[in-house]
C-alpha cells in the first residue's frame, strides 16, 4: 500500500526524495514480514488450551497474554466451524459457547478439533449428570 | 384458561401505533417527496396509510390468540406468515405488566414473557385487562403442586419498599445518567449548526454579546449545556422511577414502577445471576447507593441494557441490611483484597491518557481550550480512587460467593456466585507483565447477553487464584487462610 502510494507519487511528482521512497520500501517490507510471517508464528505458539472433565483452559495472545477458564458444567453447547480457507487446509475451528460467552480455539486439525469437540460435549454431558 | 382468547381490541391500535414508530423514516420519507410533487398528493398519502394500518391492526389482532395448555403458554399470530409459539412454563424467566399511555386509557396492560435468551417480542400480549393479566400470570407461574400456597404469598407479601417522593427527588437530581444525557444534547448542538446557517448565527452572537466572543461566553456554554442535561436526566429519572415498589415473597421478586409507562416486572430468586451496588459520582458524596440485580432473560431499556435496578436509593449504611432482607444469600461479609501498591501507577497513568484524549481535542479546537488542562486533576484523583475502590475477595462464610468492587466513574461493587460464573479470565499487555500484574474478568449470565465484572492491576498470583476458584478441582484445596495470606503486599 505505502510504498505503491509513494510510486505514484513519485512517478508525478520528483520532490519525494528518492531515498525516503526506498527507505518507505524497506519499512514496508520489514512490516510485511513482520506482520505476515513472524507474528502469526508467535501467536500459534503462544495459543494453548486444555480440556479436562472439569474446565476448559485457554492461553493465548501475544501483546495481551490471555488465560481464559470456563467451566465445563457451564458449556451450552460445541461447534466445529470451517470456512473455505480453513477447509483447503483440513482445519477447523472449535466454537465453545456458554449462556453468556463464546470462546473459540482456532484453526485445528480436522481429526482434533472432532476429537476436542466430542471430548467437550462428553465432559459436559458427564458434569451436568453429576450436578 | 384451555379456551384460545383474543386481545382487548385496543390492540389493534397499539399495533398500528407501533407499527407507525417501526417506519416513521420511511413515512417521513414518503411525506416529503408526497408533498414536493402534488399538493393533494401528500394527504391522501397520508389517509390511505391510516387506513390500511387500522386494517392492517384489526386483521392482525382478529388473527392473534393466546392460551394457556398443560402450563403451556400458546400463542398464534401472524396475518400473512402465521406463528405459533409454545413457551413451556419451566423456561419462563420474567413476566413482566406494563401499561402504556394508549393501554392506560382504557384500562388495559401489557404482559410480556421472557426466557432466557429471548430477544424478541413475540410473547408479548399487547392489550388485555389487568384481571386477566393476573389470571395468566398465577397460571403461568406456579407449578401444579402448590397453587393454593402461592395465592396466600401472593396475598401476604413478606416486605414492601416504596420509594417516597423524597428520596424519588433526590434519586432524580442525582441520576447518573448525566452523561448520557450529555451527550444527547451536545449531540443536537451540534445539528444547530445545520439548522441555522453559520452567518446568522454569527450575527446573531455579535448582536447580543457585542464585544466579543469571549471567555464567559465559552464558559456559559458549558454550563448551558450541563443544565439542560441535567434537567433532562432529572425529569427522565423521575418518570421512570415513580411510584416505585418493590414487592418481596418467598418466591420472587416484584418491582412496579413508572408514571406514563407504569411497568411491573417478577424476577423469581432462582433467575438472580448477580448483585450490583452502585454508588454514582454525584449519589456517593451524599452517602448513597442503588442496587441493581442482573437476571437472566430480562432486557431493561436501554440505557441498562442486561440489567435491572433492584432498588434506586438507599443509604449506604442501609444497604447491607437491604441485601438481607431481600435476597439472604447475596448477604455477605468480605475481608476483601486489594491491588499491590505498585498498580497505583498503572491507575494514574491511564486516566491520564484517558484525559489527554479530551484536553488534546479541547486544546486544538475550542477557544480557551487550553484550560481543560486542569481535568487532569480530576482525572488523577479519579484514578487514585479508582485504585482505592478495586477490592475483590471472598466471601468468609464459604468460598462460593466473590465480591468484586471497582470503579470507572461510579463505584460498582458486584457480588457473585460461583455456580452462576459463565467463564474468568485474566488478561496481561505488556506493561502489566513488567510489573507482574494482570486484568481479571468474569462473566455472569445477563438478559440474552453477558455482563462482565473486571478488576485491573490483581497481582498474578492473586489472578491465578481467583482463575482457579472456578475450576471444579481447585475447590477442595481453596482454603480461605491460604487467599488471604497470600499476597501481603496487596493488603494495607
Amino acid at each position: 500500500m505505502v510504498p505503491s502510494y509513494l510510486f505514484f507519487l513519485w512517478s508525478y511528482n520528483a520532490n519525494v526524495s528518492f531515498w525516503i521512497l526506498i527507505a518507505a520500501l524497506l519499512g514496508a517490507i520489514f512490516l510485511t514480514i513482520l506482520l505476515v510471517i513472524i507474528t502469526p508464528q508467535i501467536r500459534w505458539r503462544q495459543w494453548k488450551y486444555k480440556v479436562d472433565e472439569h474446565e476448559i483452559d485457554l492461553h493465548y495472545g501475544i501483546w495481551f497474554s490471555r488465560s481464559t477458564l470456563v467451566p465445563v458444567k457451564r458449556v451450552q453447547h460445541v461447534d466445529t466451524r470451517q470456512g473455505p480457507i480453513l477447509r483447503q487446509y483440513k482445519l477447523a475451528d472449535v466454537v465453545i459457547s456458554t449462556a453468556a460467552t463464546t470462546h473459540k480455539i482456532p484453526a485445528l486439525t480436522e481429526a482434533t478439533a472432532d476429537r476436542v469437540r466430542s471430548e467437550i460435549s462428553t465432559f459436559a454431558r458427564k458434569a451436568k449428570e453429576d450436578v | 384458561m384451555s379456551e384460545p382468547k383474543r386481545q382487548h381490541i385496543v390492540a389493534a391500535i397499539t399495533q398500528l401505533l407501533q407499527t407507525i414508530r417501526q417506519n416513521w423514516i420511511t413515512i417521513l420519507v414518503l411525506l416529503f417527496v408526497g408533498s414536493g410533487s402534488d399538493s393533494m398528493f401528500g394527504p391522501l398519502l397520508i389517509i390511505g396509510f391510516a387506513v390500511l394500518g387500522l386494517i392492517g391492526g384489526f386483521v392482525s389482532w382478529w388473527r392473534f390468540t393466546y392460551q394457556v395448555v398443560e402450563g403451556e403458554l400458546r400463542i398464534n399470530q401472524g396475518i400473512f406468515v402465521r406463528k405459533n409459539l409454545y413457551l413451556s412454563q419451566d423456561r419462563i424467566q420474567v413476566i413482566d405488566i406494563s401499561a402504556g399511555i394508549v393501554q392506560r386509557m382504557f384500562g388495559l396492560v401489557s404482559i410480556e414473557v421472557k426466557t432466557a435468551g429471548s430477544t424478541s417480542k413475540e410473547a408479548k400480549i399487547d392489550a388485555i385487562s389487568r384481571d386477566e393479566a393476573e389470571r395468566l400470570k398465577q397460571s403461568l407461574r406456579s407449578n401444579d403442586s402448590a397453587t393454593g400456597e402461592e395465592e396466600v404469598a401472593e396475598l401476604t407479601p413478606q416486605k414492601v419498599y416504596h420509594l417516597s417522593y423524597k428520596e424519588l427527588l433526590i434519586t432524580a437530581s442525582t441520576s447518573g445518567n448525566l452523561g448520557i444525557a450529555l451527550s444527547i444534547v451536545v449531540g443536537v448542538f451540534s445539528q444547530v449548526d445545520q439548522i441555522i446557517d453559520e452567518e446568522r448565527m454569527i450575527a446573531f452572537f455579535e448582536s447580543v454579546m457585542p464585544a466579543s466572543v469571549g471567555f464567559s461566553l465559552v464558559l456559559s456554554t458549558i454550563l448551558f449545556i450541563l443544565i439542560i442535561s441535567w434537567l433532562l436526566s432529572f425529569f427522565g429519572t423521575l418518570i421512570k422511577y415513580y411510584d416505585f415498589t418493590l414487592t418481596v415473597n418467598d418466591e420472587e421478586l416484584h418491582i412496579k414502577r413508572g408514571l406514563f409507562e407504569q411497568k411491573q416486572l417478577t424476577v423469581p430468586f432462582n433467575r438472580i445471576q448477580a448483585i450490583q451496588i452502585k454508588e454514582d459520582l454525584l449519589r456517593q458524596p451524599l452517602g448513597y447507593a442503588s442496587v441493581i440485580l442482573e437476571s437472566a432473560g430480562y432486557g431493561g431499556e436501554q440505557q441498562e441494557l442486561n440489567s435491572t435496578t433492584l432498588y434506586p436509593l438507599l443509604k449506604r449504611g442501609e444497604v447491607g441490611n437491604f441485601i438481607q432482607e431481600v435476597v439472604p444469600q447475596y448477604h455477605i461479609s468480605v475481608q476483601a483484597k486489594r491491588p499491590p501498591k505498585i498498580a497505583i501507577r498503572r491507575y494514574l497513568l491511564r486516566m491520564v491518557w484517558v484525559s489527554l484524549l479530551i484536553i488534546v481535542p479541547a486544546w486544538l479546537f475550542i477557544p480557551y481550550g487550553i484550560y481543560s488542562l486542569f481535568l487532569i486533576i480530576p482525572a488523577l484523583v479519579l484514578g487514585y480512587g479508582q485504585y482505592n475502590d478495586a477490592k475483590i475477595g471472598f466471601s468468609s462464610d464459604d468460598a462460593e460467593t466473590l465480591l468484586l468492587q471497582s470503579r470507572l466513574l461510579s463505584r460498582r461493587t458486584a457480588i457473585v456466585k460461583k455456580y452462576r460464573v459463565q467463564s474468568a479470565s485474566t488478561q496481561q499487555n505488556p506493561f502489566q507483565r513488567r510489573l507482574n500484574l494482570v486484568t481479571y474478568s468474569l462473566t455472569v449470565t445477563s438478559g440474552s447477553g453477558g455482563q462482565t465484572f473486571t478488576i485491573r492491576e490483581l497481582t498474578e498470583t492473586m489472578g491465578a487464584q481467583f482463575l482457579e476458584w472456578l475450576s471444579e478441582a481447585g475447590t477442595d484445596n481453596v482454603q480461605s487462610e491460604d487467599i488471604f495470606s497470600l499476597s501481603s503486599d496487596a493488603t494495607e
